[in-house]
């Protein structure tokens, strides 16, 4: 039994002989710990989208809009099978169904590729949209 | 913005009308006798109901009954006043997935809405605006109220709203717009910032 937010990968070898190996043939178990997979899931929205997260703030007060800084991710392990939240910020007037289908793909793709869990759903909220100045919306007097 | 029970008082005042007329009309044609000729009713001017009615209303249940009827009747009444009160009626969470198997894809309209905002206020002449979204992700339907200072030139930002704002919308959410209402609003206030100004002049010191 793993301890709870962790995924235990097994690793097949010919293994040691020695009686202290409960499971023979293994060389041993590669523990990943769900944090682990929350942040390869935000770091792949950030690094291979126009996704953004949060930063500053002290908290989770105060923080702003970034689209450079990682997304928040949460992973829900059942076994083998995940399933992501990933909270995203985006640029707008982006078409956000194309966007987030091609989010959906890559953070699915790139997790299983990387970790080894199989990504089973991805659910995106869209937190904040922007249009990539630095604007809030009022005019600026330089 | 906010959006009142117009409807629901327009239906329930043609039922109440509608209703209060016929009960009128049948009591004249009765008065005057056309009824009792048409359809064999009571004689005009004479007394339809006969015996005791104090002994008829003393009985528990006909107390009963006119306390339930009228108990319904006012909490009715009661609903119908609450439902004047305006309500901005915003849509819940756009739901912007094709596939639910393969995960949602959710988006609060206010997200999108203040987005709205931050590309109207920099608009000409717009001091502050507000949008709201309501409808469906496949159906959107947007409001929006923009203040504008008295020096703005309207047909422009009508323009520049209706030829880039309204579009550009549609475009994120890769739907057109169900229906779309501006109200402007003309203010004496001055704008609290700026303009952008590239500047490329020399500075001296």
């Amino acid at each position: 039994m793993n301890p709870q937010g962790t995924h235990a990968l097994t690793v097949s070898g010919d293994g040691y002989a020695g009686a202290d190996l409960g499971e023979t043939g293994t060389r041993g178990q590669t523990v990943l710990a769900a944090k682990v997979i929350e942040k390869i899931a935000g770091q792949v929205a950030s690094d291979e989208s126009s996704a953004g997260g949060a930063s500053g703030g002290f908290l989770g007060i105060g923080a702003s809009a970034d689209l450079s800084a990682r997304p928040k991710a949460s992973v829900e392990l059942a076994g083998n099978i995940a399933t992501l939240r990933v909270e995203v910020g985006m640029l707008y007037p982006a078409p956000l169904r194309q966007a987030t289908e091609e989010l959906r793909r890559r953070i699915a793709t790139r997790v299983t590729e990387l970790t080894g869990v199989d990504v089973r759903q991805v659910d995106i909220r869209i937190s904040w949209l922007t249009t990539g100045t630095k604007s809030n919306g009022r005019r600026k007097l330089l | 913005m906010r959006q009142t029970a117009g409807t629901l008082n327009r239906t329930w005042l043609t039922i109440l009308g509608v209703l209060v007329v016929a009960v009128g009309a049948a009591l004249l044609l009765q008065a005057n006798g056309t009824l009792h000729t048409l359809l064999d009713t009571a004689r005009p001017r004479t007394s339809v109901v006969t015996g005791d009615l104090h002994a008829f209303f003393a009985q528990p249940w006909v107390a009963a009954t006119m306390l339930i009827i009228g108990v319904i009747i006012g909490v009715l009444g009661l609903l119908w006043v609450i439902a004047q009160i305006p309500r901005k009626n915003p849509a819940g969470d756009y739901r912007l997935h094709d596939d639910a198997s393969q995960g949602f894809t959710l988006c609060d309209p206010s997200v999108l809405s203040t987005a709205v905002e931050k590309q109207i206020n920099t608009l000409p002449g717009v001091i502050t605006s507000a949008a709201l979204l309501r409808g469906t992700a496949r159906a959107p339907d947007l409001t929006l109220k923009v203040t504008v200072n008295d020096r703005a030139d309207v047909q422009e930002v009508i323009h520049r709203i209706q030829t880039s704002t309204l579009p550009e919308l549609a475009n994120a959410l890769e739907v057109p717009l169900q229906r779309s209402g501006l109200q402007i609003d003309v203010s004496g206030r001055t704008q609290s910032t700026g303009t952008v100004v590239q500047s490329t002049g020399t500075v001296v010191y």
